[in-house]
């Protein structure tokens, strides 16, 4: 493994062209992090913490700077968006406020999906799709559809399915947001053991001061940038 | 796995209840071709069957179907005169209605030469062919009539000998042989008033009778069929008779044109204006339920291009998604076809050419719907989850 950061922002810009002018979105944010590390972002609604990871995760295309990963620059001013699908794929998983599974799937299915369209074949995809699921305590709901799964479960299906294919990178978005408390440190607490057994690197955007003690670094956002 | 399976067992109603709407459609489109092919069949039944090389009808018409004929009494005899004809039989066609069982029934009575007619060009399901005696007569299943009946034509009891199934002329009605003569005797059929009339006008005190002309009547007698031998020349004998004048000569290629092309013209006109209508329809129909199915994936196709799938996983669950539709609606349709078209009262034919075809359209009505629906799916991005 090189000494290289999973994920390094170089001076990540993005503008908003707005009727009334041009909304800096994100202006000029550089942070990286390393394997294993859990980091969370905090910071005031409208801050660029969606932002950042949009861009991160090779969803919007950067106004200036670069996104690298794993030392290879992957996202630039200039970028095609729909080439990094393959980028994507292997290397970020996400997990977003809402578990965003496919309803007509089940919990197991909608894990194995991501390993198949990585090309795992489909009885290996099922195989290591229930392996995570019982990791995760869903052994028991392996089969059941997404709405008779309760909010934690399905969150934690979408974490699943986020590390299915093993990335080197997680992006979270809220995801703890529909949660009550003692769902969300459990889930906050799932990153954590990921990041530690699986030296995965994952940034979680969170509002949840409860959850400060589980991560390794904390970043703030201010007006699209970070706070010194 | 098969996400357009999944997500049809996911909602197994809504997925049958699509197909039978688009089964439904096809099963029209399937019931107009089916009437289309049956009426022609139908109007070519007897040309093609009754096995002629010419027909001899009544001069300067194009008889016996597409126009009114009738011929001499005496033409039969003389066409059988002329070298190169094998064998004659007289023909005659009329639409009668008749009493039975206490309802009004409609039958095309057609007038057969027996004994020269063996009526092997028929396929009897029941009984016999017509004996060489007067008053009985062969029908078609579809008249209602059975082997036994009796039923009164012109105050003659005839007795059915014998049943046919699928006998009908162009406007479906069944068809019941009888011999030519007594087809003669029903055609001449008068009220005794008229009976009286004509004796009067004549002033005749004579012995006519219902039967024997005693007006100046046409002969009944429509068209004269004609075998050639083997070896004889069309040409030379079609001119030898069309030289007497009185006469017109057809050919069985002649006659089908004139059914086709001329009789029934409009009617095929009208049948296939429809067809292409209910196709149009259902072309538009099944474009706009393949497009809606994309529509309501939108969300999941953002999710799946987020998770980084390729181009054709999206493409695939939607094209199949189309194949599935089609294909389980045109199984239904099949099916649906052959269980109620037997019900309906004329017939419907269902070529296996014609439902290949059909199958095809379908296949490339489905194929560009999928089309437009993966165009769409593909300016999804994958952001688009998120909102
Ligand atoms: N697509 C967009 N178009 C215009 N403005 C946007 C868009 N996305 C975000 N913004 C603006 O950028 C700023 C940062 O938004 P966001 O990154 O969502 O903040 P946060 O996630 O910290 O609440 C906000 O002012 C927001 O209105
Ligand atoms: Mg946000």
């Amino acid at each position: 493994m090189s000494g290289a950061p999973v994920l390094s922002a170089r001076g990540l810009t993005r503008h908003y062209a707005s009727g009334a002018g041009v909304v800096r979105a994100l202006d000029g944010v550089s942070f990286d992090i390393a394997a294993g590390e859990l980091v969370g972002i905090f910071g005031p609604s409208g801050s660029g913490k969606s932002t950042f990871l949009m861009l991160a995760g090779l969803l919007e295309r950067p106004s200036a700077g670069e996104v690298w990963l794993g030392g290879q620059r992957v996202s630039h001013a200039g970028v095609h968006l729909d080439g990094l699908r393959a980028t994507r794929r292997r290397r970020i998983g996400f997990v977003f406020q809402r578990a965003n599974l496919i309803p007509f799937l089940s919990a197991i299915e909608n894990v194995a999906l991501s390993l198949e369209i990585a090309d795992v074949a489909p009885p290996d995809a099922r195989h290591h799709a229930r392996r995570l699921l019982e990791a995760l305590d869903l052994a028991h709901r392996a089969d059941s559809l997404p709405a008779r799964l309760s909010g934690g479960e399905q969150q934690r299906v979408a974490v699943a399915r986020a590390l299915a294919n093993g990335p080197p990178l997680i992006l979270a978005d809220e995801p703890t947001a529909a949660l009550d408390s003692a769902r969300s440190r459990q889930v906050m607490q799932l990153f954590r053991r990921i990041a530690t057994t699986r030296g995965t690197a994952v940034a979680v955007v969170t509002h949840d001061p409860r959850s400060v003690d589980l991560f390794d670094r904390i970043v703030e956002f201010e007006d699209g940038r970070i706070k010194k | 796995m098969n996400l357009a399976f999944k997500d049809a067992c996911h909602a197994p109603a809504r997925f049958a209840l699509t197909s039978f709407g688009v089964a439904f459609l096809l099963t029209a489109v399937i019931g107009m071709v089916g009437l289309y092919r049956g009426v022609v069949e139908d109007a070519l039944l007897i040309i093609e069957r009754i096995d002629a090389d010419l027909w001899v009808v009544q001069g300067e018409r194009a008889g016996p179907f597409a126009e009114a004929s009738a011929v001499a009494a005496d033409v039969d005899r003389r066409v059988a005169g002329v070298p190169g004809v094998a064998d004659v039989r007289r023909f005659s066609q009329f639409s009668q209605q008749f009493d039975f069982a206490g309802r009004m029934r409609r039958a095309t009575v057609t007038g057969v030469d027996v004994p020269a007619d063996d009526g092997r060009w028929l396929t009897l399901i029941a009984g016999r062919w017509l004996g060489a005696g007067r008053y009985e007569a062969v029908a078609d299943a579809v008249t209602g009539l059975r082997i036994g009946d009796r039923v009164t034509l012109a105050r003659d009891v005839y007795e059915i000998v014998g049943l046919t199934r699928g006998m009908v002329d162009s406007a479906g009605d069944g068809l019941l042989f009888v011999v030519i003569n007594d087809a003669t005797v029903i055609a001449q059929r008068r009220t005794s008033e008229e009976i009286h009339l004509a004796r009067a006008a004549h002033g005749s005190s004579g012995a006519a009778s219902a039967d024997t002309s005693s007006v100046a009547q046409d002969s009944k007698i429509a068209a004269v069929l004609v075998r050639l031998d083997p070896a004889a020349d069309h040409a030379r004998v079609r001119a030898a008779i069309a030289r007497w004048g009185d006469v017109a000569v057809l050919s069985t290629a002649e006659q089908r044109d004139l059914m086709l092309n001329a009789r029934l013209w409009k009617l095929r006109l009208q049948i296939l204006a429809f067809t292409l209508l209910i196709l149009l329809i259902t072309a538009l129909v099944v474009s706009l339920i393949v497009y809606t199915m994309t529509i309501e994936k939108l969300h999941q196709i953002a999710l799946l291009k987020l998770i980084g799938a390729r181009e054709r996983v999206v493409a695939g669950m939607i094209g199949q998604q189309a194949a599935l539709i089609g294909f389980g609606g045109f199984l239904a349709a099949i099916g649906v076809s052959r269980l109620i078209f037997p019900l309906f009262p004329r017939r419907v034919v269902l070529l296996p050419s014609d439902l290949a075809l059909l199958a095809l359209l379908l296949a490339v009505i489905c194929a560009v719907a999928a089309f437009v629906g993966i165009a769409r799916a593909s300016r999804v991005q994958a952001r688009e989850v998120l909102s």
